[in-house]
């Protein structure tokens, strides 16, 4: 991996920085008090749930993974098992971190 | 705000593992604010995805501040245009589950509400760039690192409301992904997974009306 140049740093930063602010500031200005229309409410509502799933997938899932075994490609797997599991459990982003890493771990040694 | 601290860290390890010195992250922590989007940068670059698809999902992701900044609208009507600004600059996912429980009861002003903001944003950029630093003192392994992150999605994603709809999203954006890097779009798959599943969520609930 190649570290992130000053410039892919500052390209990544002020666009993210500025469709931010828009996202966050805007709908309080312009709204007004009025509500955004159902449908858009609706839609944005999906946006999470598609967007964690396609970054999960995005780590987990790759075309001919298991084609070097099982393991090299079922530990993460496995481990991503445990997180949803202590996710569900305890809704807590620092326990699913600590219990993936010691899985996942653990998991790579075996 | 212990979680703020705890999330941060690791924030600042992962965005040390790609490069990012502390001026970096510490401008990332005061003008971008996003704990979902600061996790996304440093592992869609790991992946070795391309900047173009890296602000296009990250920005997508980020659309979602704007049902919470509708959803304080009609409590900022009275407020003067400079509060009304800081404060909205300033929502995230945790502050925002605060703040709209204490106007919902009531007895809540726009300035305390930008206070919990504020402080909220100084825990968490406190906490990234102290990261920063621990993360050049100890070498972590990357593969080790980069699953710290994927956990923290499981974790966004399962706590999420389990509706139908919900699930509809979550899969067809898994199997978006799958297909975008079966034809060899390993670079927007993020991108694309995610439109297909919320494209295939609207359209479910669509038929669900209909049916």
């Amino acid at each position: 991996m190649e570290p992130i140049t000053w410039t892919g740093f500052w390209i990544v930063f002020i666009v993210c920085a500025l469709t931010m602010l828009a996202c966050r500031v805007l709908p309080l200005f312009l709204l007004k008090g009025r509500k955004l229309p159902e449908r858009v409410t609706e839609a944005l509502g999906f946006i999470p749930p598609a967007a964690f799933a396609a970054l999960v997938a995005n780590d987990l899932l790759t075309p001919g993974m298991f084609d070097a075994g099982f393991w090299p490609a079922g530990a993460p797997l496995v481990a991503a098992l445990i997180v949803v599991v202590v996710a569900r459990f305890t809704k807590s982003l620092l326990l699913s971190a600590i219990a993936g890493v010691a899985a996942y771990a653990l998991l790579v040694m075996i | 705000m212990l979680g703020y601290v705890a999330i941060g860290i690791p924030c600042g390890i992962l965005s040390a593992s790609i490069g990012m010195n502390a001026l970096q992250v510490f401008m990332m922590c005061a003008l971008f604010y996003s704990g979902a989007g600061q996790f996304m940068i440093p592992n869609m670059w790991l992946a070795g995805a391309p900047i173009a698809s890296i602000i296009l999902s990250v920005s997508f992701v980020n659309t979602r501040q704007m049902l919470y900044s509708a959803a304080f609208a009609p409590w900022f009507e009275s407020a003067s245009k400079k509060l009304a600004f800081w404060f909205s600059a300033t929502v995230t996912d945790e502050s925002f589950g605060v703040n709209m429980q204490q106007f919902e009861q009531g007895g809540w002003t726009p300035h305390r509400a930008t206070f919990v903001n504020l402080f909220s944003q100084t825990s968490w950029t406190v906490s990234c760039v102290v990261g920063v630093f621990v993360g050049n003192a100890i070498g972590i392994p990357l593969a080790i690192a980069a699953f710290a992150m994927t956990s923290i999605f499981i974790c966004l994603l399962v706590t999420q409301e389990l509706t139908a709809a919900n699930i509809v999203a979550a899969v067809c954006a898994m199997i978006g992904v799958f297909a975008c890097k079966l034809v060899g779009l390993s670079g927007p798959a993020i991108f694309i997974g995610a439109i297909v599943g919320v494209a295939c969520a609207i359209l479910f609930s669509r038929v669900r009306e209909r049916a």
